[in-house]
């Protein structure tokens, strides 16, 4: 691709490149990749993928979406909708595999949770590392894919009132531990 | 914090993901992968119409439709040569008209650039 083509891409609203991808523009589709690329491996590798895996997830997210592009109506942001296809493409790859499936889901608390340091701001990979698993996979698919509970419920195959028990603990602990980059971030608000 | 308030900032911690080192690398992966399964595409869809072609052929050379076409152009050239005979004086009246032959290939020439509009915006259409 040209530099001047690439150019005349990252100029380009999601939307517009969306309906480019929709009429067969592969270049256009990937300035898409090139601009959500990382939000996608990052929420594949937070519902606790390891990095490999999750980029190979991530692959075929984007191939899905490029597949499907003309059912996107621009209606949400580009960002979100690929995040639920990457994150149904990795639950239906659990469904087959059984060993990420046990991964992602075992309901067990981390050897070494995060330590909490009072008055230090703690990022959220590393709150989320102080979730069980299966506490971390259900917060990551309803506030990192932006599912519903009860879409989640269906993704994972579980009661929805177990992925609600899931979430909830999950959120108890993180904002236990994300405190502090909560009063900053109201801070931050209430200078701006 | 308020639950509705943890859970905005839980979102807004999500929305806010680290741009990865090698994001120019893994597009390129997947524009490769795009590039692959477009080319394995195109070359399916070249076998199915070889093979069609193929099947094609075959049926018309098995149905013999080659000796009935024969022997349907013999019986048309008869038709047309009847034909032509009845056209010829007014044939004859056209070519010594006051434009002659020229007129006909002027027709002729107008329906080509009709025909060639006409294939354009079908292309443009498409």
């Amino acid at each position: 691709m040209s530099r001047s083509e690439r150019h005349r891409l990252s100029s380009l609203h999601d939307v517009e490149l969306a309906s480019l991808a929709a009429s067969g523009d592969r270049q256009a589709f990937g300035e898409l990749v090139r601009r959500h690329g990382s939000a996608v491996r990052a929420l594949l590798r937070r519902m606790g993928v390891n990095a490999a895996e999750a980029d190979d997830l991530a692959q075929d997210a984007f191939i899905a979406a490029f597949e499907s592009i003309a059912d996107f109506r621009g209606e949400g942001a580009f960002g979100a909708w690929v995040k639920k296809i990457a994150a149904r493409v990795c639950m239906r790859r659990a469904q087959k595999d059984k060993r990420l499936r046990a991964r992602l889901e075992a309901n067990e608390t981390p050897e070494t949770p995060a330590v909490v340091d009072p008055g230090r701001r703690m990022d959220l990979d590393e709150a989320l590392r102080g979730l069980a698993d299966a506490e971390r996979l259900c917060v990551s698919l309803c506030y990192g894919a932006g599912l519903s509970h009860a879409e989640a419920a269906e993704a994972l195959n579980l009661p929805l009132g177990t992925v609600k028990s899931h979430v909830k603990r999950g959120l108890d602990k993180l904002k236990a531990r994300l405190a502090p980059e909560g009063e900053a971030m109201e801070g931050q608000r209430g200078n701006g | 914090m308020a639950e509705m308030e943890v859970e905005r900032t839980i979102e807004r911690l999500f929305a806010r993901a680290p741009e990865l080192g090698d994001a120019d690398v893994f597009a390129e992966r997947v524009q490769r992968r795009l590039d692959r399964g477009w080319a394995a595409r195109r070359a399916l869809i070249g076998v199915a119409g070889l093979v069609g072609g193929v099947i094609g052929a075959s049926q018309l050379i098995m149905s013999n439709l080659f000796s009935r076409a024969e022997a349907a152009s013999s019986e048309s050239a008869r038709v047309l040569t009847s034909g032509v005979r009845q056209l010829a004086p007014q044939a004859e009246w056209l070519l010594n008209g006051p434009a002659g032959i020229e007129a006909i290939w002027l027709a002729a020439g107008l329906a080509v650039v009709a025909m060639g509009l006409v294939l354009t915006r079908i292309i443009e259409e498409i």
